[in-house]
């Protein structure tokens, strides 16, 4: 798959004098994930205010048209992502970005999205819910991310944890959902989308960008093409290629026809959805981990509070005297199940640091549950964590 | 320069006085000028002027991993609020500067180093009250000058302020700068 | 025995089977639309000499919506319910050079789809919407829509609609419409020129089409057609007799500025320099 990639990436990289060019930044995480968004080609974004994520959609607004791209307000959330798949089958790179409540409303496109399998993002700058909730620190749509969209079917998240991972990890969400055809969701959370950092930007043609496969690539022509077929992932013709494609959000043959209905063939179809990410979950999920090597605790986390988590476990193996291991899960979805029992012994006690009540604890338990005598949430509802209030938890289990 | 392990310096007061663009200066400063690590971060009401505002900025020459403060070196209070609110968190022996024109109840000036600055006043000497960030970073560099060039703030100041005004706010640095002697304070 | 004419664009069969026929019901008015529709499209593909390949046609649900579903042999989406303005929007954010008919009907549009619709006319997007408006929710089995008369029974109104219905011409003119114009299924000449027009205008172009559904009215195509021409007057006649008439015809025919022709300038503004890699 990789040489077909190539072959179409130096084909579609297009260099714009507007790229900022290497070298160090100062800039906000919601700045960051437009330049590593224009980097990575994108072209479209459509969004609607919200806080905390306007300032993302406001630096688009400046910078799309400098690079010759199109960014435009719509009149909903709803509106906002539906227009990512219109221009996604229009041969664009397409973004927005939202918060919680906004992310809910996008939650039917996702759907569709994931079952036309179109390439797309969405950054959702998490805020507390339910409800118009509040304004601030939150890490409450992790499980929404993978089950929000009615249906079956799988999706990619990732999860940033600096201004530098919102510049690097918008651009492998635009590398993933182009490899694997799907929506691709980044979600951040307002200290990562607020704060500024040093941001380094490599040479723009020394960073890796994936276009998406086209059937005319391989050699194949319309009256032969299978717009859901010829391979897990589907090479993919755009609108206004000539290839007649008709696109459906209901079950269908490889070819698209939807008339044909069997229950073996609505299982095969929704089946593949699933397998081609699930299946695919060793080579798209990253874990980052410290002081693995015969650890007897442990700390799994995510997002801006590994962060926190990692001074805390610093302390606590300084300081404390704890042997304590730290995991950090860069992906949240497919969840790696495997690669953690890979790299988990067993463990007396598992702590799991979330902003949100105990989300992502789920997932983790289901795969370590054997591996360790207590699996111990440290939630935070509203406010990153600080290392004290980590530390003051794993004391009060481990002393 | 002194090697940093982790230096914290909090700025409080309401919206409108600068308070935001005080930290990203400082952060802008550290980073690109000086080469150290800083995260600059912020939170404020929902009222753009007059709610209560606070910055931060954690500077240090390793890895910045919490990117809060836990217990500040500085606090720049620029209103009663900051000043109640964020003392306590202010280290013993730590730098508190602050604005004596918001200020009614003084803090305890044998468990800090305490500046008074009357940042307010100056700003509007020079040509208003817009340029009190710069007037507040003026009189902070004397107090971490071993940390940061001057003209580090300096070039990161006329980065952030309208071209037209890079000489106003240079001058109300100089002005809150020849108000503060290093280890007078208290 | 001869072939139908547009014939040719639809997909008799894809690779891996038949797709007709089509799913209408018979004496559906849609099929007729879809027809109209084809004609117009033809008319601009030989005359302005516009590729095939630059046609786009979008539906969302409903009965209308089922024209795209996997007939036609064009470029085509069939989508959520009411969220096809958004989508067009999205393929003219890509390209520009897109020529998008988006199938929908009164439900579509002015229930679910209201607030893209209106948007889309404020926004005058380079678009041609064919709106089969058949007053009920036909594909779910005949609910009130917000085109049905009032008194009208449905299966959601037993006892009488007690609402008002859209005039979805007006809410398209006032929104901001470049071409706006109704007529019947009943009208074939008409609906085809005004389609074609909206093909070639720059900017929003919304042609309802009133169209019987003889399932959930209980009455014969036929009659629901001779209805049509009936009940309806055009704009020019109005003046001799129109009582209790709904007027037909060519509303406005505006030009203004199109989206993507504005935003085009602000691109402009910027030096931009696109090579190879």
């Amino acid at each position: 798959m990789s040489k077909e990639m190539k072959a179409h990436n130096t084909n579609k990289r297009l260099h714009n004098v507007h790229l900022l060019k290497a070298g160090e930044y100062y800039l906000q995480g919601s700045q960051a994930c437009i330049e590593g968004a224009i980097m990575a080609g994108c072209r479209v974004y459509g969004g609607y205010p919200i806080t905390p994520a306007s300032e993302i959609m406001e630096y688009a607004s400046r910078r799309l048209p400098q690079v010759g791209g199109r960014f435009i307000q719509m009149e909903d959330e709803i509106a906002s992502a539906s227009l990512l798949i219109g221009a996604s089958w229009g041969g664009a790179k397409a973004l927005t970005a939202t918060s919680s409540p906004g992310f809910s409303l996008m939650q039917e496109a996702i759907s569709i999205a994931i079952m036309s399998e179109t390439p797309m993002v969405i950054i959702d700058v998490q805020r507390p819910g339910p409800g118009q909730g509040y304004i601030t620190a939150s890490q409450e749509d992790v499980m929404q991310a993978r089950w929000g969209h009615h249906g079956e079917g799988s999706i990619i998240a990732l999860a940033p944890s600096s201004v530098q991972e919102m510049f690097d990890m918008t651009i492998e969400a635009f590398n993933l959902s182009e490899q694997w055809r799907t929506p691709v969701l980044v979600m951040a959370e307002e200290p990562v989308a607020h704060m500024r950092e040093r941001l380094l930007i490599p040479p723009w043609n020394e960073i890796e960008i994936i276009e998406r496969k086209k059937p005319q690539d391989l050699g194949i022509m319309p009256e032969d093409y299978l717009p859901w077929g010829h391979d897990i992932v589907a090479p993919m013709a755009n609108w206004g290629e000539g290839y007649s494609v008709n696109f459906v959000g209901l079950v269908h043959l490889e070819d698209g026809n939807i008339t044909k209905y069997s229950p073996q063939m609505h299982y095969d179809c929704i089946e593949r959805l699933l397998r081609k990410i699930e299946g695919n979950v060793n080579e798209i999920a990253r874990i980052e981990t410290e002081f693995l090597e015969g650890c007897k605790n442990l700390v799994i986390c995510y997002g801006c509070v590994a962060r926190t988590a990692l001074e805390a476990v610093i302390e606590a193996r300084q300081e404390g005297g704890l042997d304590v291991g730290y995991v950090r899960l860069t992906t949240l979805w497919p969840f790696p199940h495997e690669k953690l029992r890979d790299i988990v012994g067993n463990v007396n006690t598992i702590f799991v640091p979330e902003m949100n009540l105990g989300m992502m604890k789920h997932p983790i338990t289901e795969a370590l549950r054997d591996r360790s005598e207590k699996i111990v949430s440290i939630p935070s509802l509203g406010v990153l964590h600080s290392p004290e209030y980590i530390l003051s938890k794993i004391y009060e289990e481990i002393r | 320069m002194s090697r940093i392990n982790r230096y914290e310096i909090r700025i409080a007061g309401f919206g409108g006085q600068g308070v935001v663009t005080i930290g990203k200066i400082l952060g802008e400063a550290f980073t690109l000028y000086e080469g150290k690590n800083s995260v600059n971060t912020q939170s404020y009401g929902p009222e753009s002027r007059g709610g209560a505002c606070k910055s931060e900025v954690v500077v240090s020459d390793g890895e910045i991993r919490y990117p809060n403060v836990r217990k500040a070196d500085v606090l720049i209070a620029l209103s009663q609020v900051a000043l109640d609110a964020y003392m306590a968190d202010l280290k013993e022996g730590g730098i508190l500067l602050l604005d004596p024109h918001s200020i009614k109840h003084m803090p305890d000036r044998h468990r800090y180093q305490v500046y008074e600055v009357p940042t307010m006043e100056i700003a509007y000497d020079v040509g208003g009250v817009r340029f009190q960030n710069s007037v507040a970073l003026g009189a902070l560099y004397p107090l971490i000058a071993d940390i940061i060039n001057e003209s580090s703030l300096l070039r990161a100041i006329s980065e952030n302020v309208p071209a037209e005004t890079v000489e106003i706010n240079i001058e109300a640095f100089k002005r809150g700068m020849s108000h503060v002697k290093r280890d007078e304070g208290t | 025995m001869k072939k139908h004419p547009m014939l040719k664009y639809l997909k008799e069969e894809g690779p891996l089977g038949q797709r007709m026929p089509l799913i209408m019901c018979p004496g559906c008015g849609a099929g007729q639309v879809l027809n109209y529709t084809l004609h117009a499209v033809e008319r601009v593909m030989n005359e302005d000499k516009i590729g095939k390949e630059n046609f786009l046609f979008i539906s969302g649900v409903g009965c209308s919506a089922r024209l795209t579903s996997h007939y036609l042999n064009f470029d085509s989406a069939w989508t959520i319910h009411g969220r096809t303005l958004a989508i067009a929007t999205g393929s003219l954010l890509a390209n520009p050079a897109f020529k998008i008919i988006v199938f929908t009907g009164d439900g579509d549009t002015g229930s679910i789809g209201g607030n893209h619709f209106i948007h889309a006319c404020r926004r005058n997007i380079d678009v041609t919407i064919v709106c089969i408006n058949n007053g009920v929710y036909g594909m779910t089995g005949g609910q009130v829509a917000p085109t049905t008369p009032v008194g009208a029974i449905t299966t959601t109104t037993p006892y009488g609609n007690i609402e008002e219905a859209f005039d979805l011409c007006k809410l398209a003119e006032t929104a901001g419409a470049s071409f706006v114009a109704r007529w019947t299924t009943a009208h074939p000449h008409q609906v085809i020129k005004s389609i074609t027009k909206g093909l070639r205008k720059k900017g929003t172009a919304f042609i309802e089409i009133l169209s019987q559904c003889p399932v959930h009215s209980k009455s014969s195509p036929v009659a629901m057609l001779r209805e049509l021409k009936e009940n309806t007057i055009q704009i020019s006649k109005k003046k001799e007799s129109g009582e209790g008439k709904t007027l037909i015809g060519e509303f406005c025919d505006l030009d203004k500025p199109e989206w993507n022709e504005s935003y085009q300038k602000l691109i402009d503004q910027f030096d931009h320099e696109e090579g190879k890699s």
